[in-house]
């Protein structure tokens, strides 16, 4: 009798254990919340103002056919300011032919060709390789799924910037390969604004030089 | 046993003990479940949604060499970085695998001209102002906010994107800056002793003369 009385009585003892059992199971559920990834909503405590009432950039908005928010221009209008009237520098023409010089209002200098390389390797470099040859890594990965046939892939393989047809073509052709693409490849003009492209056809040419120095010499 | 009736049994010598013991300890436990439980890198950090179109960044910049800016075209330039159009995937997608299943929704826009509904994975708070031409120019990479997307199958949620967090840096930008052409190389990582690290990273910060607002009116304008 005396033994019992200083020790707890059942029912309590089992209440602790399974207070502190249960005790444990959030530190357990935060632990795994912090160590996995959910596809669930992310969890906002406290709303305040964090999600306003009005149309973020590129959200969506059911009121249009679309479901775009952000509104595209309405086709065949021209904004102020925007009508492109210059053919040299938007289009590479002059005249009746493909433009031979850069457009006089860029600049051309060490800048203009070094962003031209850099916009060269973000945008051209996976198809056309680094150096123009033709062998840039999604090339190569084409070429393969071509050979395994999967999913239909169908590959041109990009020209090579060093080919007699594309050293001899003005750079007013070029800048309109770049803006509107050719055969199988897609225009840039949406993802690389002019002076960029004006840039990247410029460094194609200095690209096109340096690989044939010793020949320019010869002849 | 009548007079024990009136005297408390020997056992709630312990049972005081325990209680006060459990007192002291709750709201220690409870600071710690608020603390961790409800800080934004338990509830934010990790947010993975399914998206519709199975695009994996570790496929397109992990093994294909593919630059950011290639898609995120207004990244450099503007506040938002825009995610790409479907024109943008058709640039290679018409020609390579154009019969897989996966890439049925992107022809569907792109027959349509809807847009491909991509779920947003960072979301600041709409009385937030965040910029990220200002971090790209200041050769703040993208790696320090949003991890290694080039090794994510699926774009996750990396950083907790919490105001604590946009402080942390803008009090002490200096180990997440670097030269500009290397802001897109999210594997990059300076190789040299501590010494010439910390220097590497206080030239960039004297060549930008970077100084990060910590004032209010910065991000709440
Ligand atoms: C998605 C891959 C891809 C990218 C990116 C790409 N090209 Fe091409 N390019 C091609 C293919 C394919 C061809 C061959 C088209 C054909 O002959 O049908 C080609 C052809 C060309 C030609 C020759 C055109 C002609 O008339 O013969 C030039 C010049 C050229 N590309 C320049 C560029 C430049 C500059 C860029 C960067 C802005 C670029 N390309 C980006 C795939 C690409
Ligand atoms: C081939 C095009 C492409 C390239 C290259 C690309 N992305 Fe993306 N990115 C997307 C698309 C499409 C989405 C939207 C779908 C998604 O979240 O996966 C996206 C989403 C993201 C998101 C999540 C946006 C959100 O909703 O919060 C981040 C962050 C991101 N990209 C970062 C990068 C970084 C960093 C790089 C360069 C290392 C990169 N991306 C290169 C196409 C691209
Ligand atoms: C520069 C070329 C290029 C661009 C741009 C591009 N992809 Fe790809 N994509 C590829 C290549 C190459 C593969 C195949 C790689 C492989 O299987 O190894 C691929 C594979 C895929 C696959 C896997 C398909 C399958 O059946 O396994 C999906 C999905 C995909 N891309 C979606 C997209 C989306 C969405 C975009 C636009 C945001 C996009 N891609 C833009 C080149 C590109
Ligand atoms: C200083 C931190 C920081 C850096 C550096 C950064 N981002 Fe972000 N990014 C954010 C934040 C914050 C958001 C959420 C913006 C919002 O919801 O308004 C975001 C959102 C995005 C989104 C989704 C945009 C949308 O609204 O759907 C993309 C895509 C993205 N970032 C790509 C990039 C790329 C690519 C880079 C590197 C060139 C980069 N980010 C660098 C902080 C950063
Ligand atoms: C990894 C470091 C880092 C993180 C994280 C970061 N910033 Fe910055 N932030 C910078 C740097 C560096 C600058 C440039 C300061 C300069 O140019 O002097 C900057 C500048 C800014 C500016 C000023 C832009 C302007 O127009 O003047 C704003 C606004 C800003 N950050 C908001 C945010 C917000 C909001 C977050 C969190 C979502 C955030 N930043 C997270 C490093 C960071
Ligand atoms: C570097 C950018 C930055 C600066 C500086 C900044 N904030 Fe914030 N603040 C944020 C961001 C981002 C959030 C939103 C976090 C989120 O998405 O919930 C935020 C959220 C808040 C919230 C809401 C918090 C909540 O969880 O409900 C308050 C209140 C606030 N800020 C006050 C301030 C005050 C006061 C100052 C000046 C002392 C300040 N902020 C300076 C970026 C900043």
């Amino acid at each position: 009798m005396s033994r019992n009385q200083s020790q707890l009585p059942r029912p309590f003892v089992y209440a602790g254990m399974i207070l502190l059992v249960l005790a444990m199971i959030p530190p357990a559920v935060i632990a795994y919340a912090r160590a996995t990834h959910s596809p669930l909503p992310r969890i906002q405590l406290q709303q305040d103002m964090g999600v306003q009432n009005r149309f973020d950039t590129q959200q969506a908005n059911p009121m249009f056919r679309d479901g775009r928010a952000m509104r595209p221009r309405v086709s065949g209008t021209v904004a102020r300011g925007h009508l492109r009237e210059d053919e040299h520098y938007y289009d590479g023409i002059v005249g009746d032919d493909w433009a031979d010089t850069i457009p006089i209002q860029i600049e051309v200098d060490r800048a203009f060709l070094e962003r031209g390389r850099e916009r060269y390797d973000i945008f051209c470099a996976i198809c056309h390789g680094v150096a123009g040859f033709g062998d840039g890594m999604v090339h190569e990965r084409a070429q393969e799924l071509v050979e395994s046939g999967r999913h239909g892939t169908v590959w041109v393989p990009p020209t090579s910037m060093h080919t007699r047809e594309v050293r001899e073509k003005p750079i007013g052709e070029l800048f309109h390969v770049i803006t509107h693409g050719a055969r199988n490849m897609a225009g840039y003009a949406s993802q690389i604004p002019v002076e960029d492209r004006w840039a990247i056809a410029a460094y194609v040419q200095a690209m096109q030089i340096s690989q044939h120095a010793d020949e320019e010499g010869d002849s | 046993m009548g007079r024990y009736h009136y005297v408390f049994p020997q056992w709630t010598n312990k049972l005081v003990v325990l209680l006060v013991l459990g007192m002291a300890v709750a709201p220690i436990y409870v600071v710690f479940v608020v603390a961790y439980g409800f800080s934004p890198d338990t509830t934010w950090v990790g947010y993975k949604p399914e998206q519709p179109v199975p695009f994996s960044h570790k496929l397109h910049v992990g093994q294909l060499g593919m630059d950011c800016r290639y898609c995120h075209t207004t990244v450099e330039h503007a506040a938002h970085a825009a995610v790409p159009p479907t024109q943008t995937c058709m640039n290679c997608h018409t020609q390579i695998l154009p019969e897989s299943d996966k890439l049925l929704p992107v022809w569907d826009s792109y027959e349509t001209g809807e847009p491909i509904e991509w779920i947003k994975v960072h979301n600041s708070a709409d009385y937030a102002y965040f910029d990220h031409s200002a971090h790209i120019q200041a050769g703040v990479s993208c790696v320090s906010c949003h991890g290694r997307v080039d090794r994510m199958e699926v774009v996750y949620q990396a950083e907790s994107h919490s105001m604590a967090w946009c402080l942390e840096c803008h009090r002490n930008p200096e180990p997440h800056l670097r030269a500009p052409d290397k802001v897109f190389d999210l594997g990059w990582t300076f190789e040299g002793s501590s010494q010439e690290k910390d220097d590497y990273h206080a030239y960039w910060r004297d060549a930008n003369r970077i100084q990060p607002g910590q004032d209010c009116s910065v991000c709440h304008r």
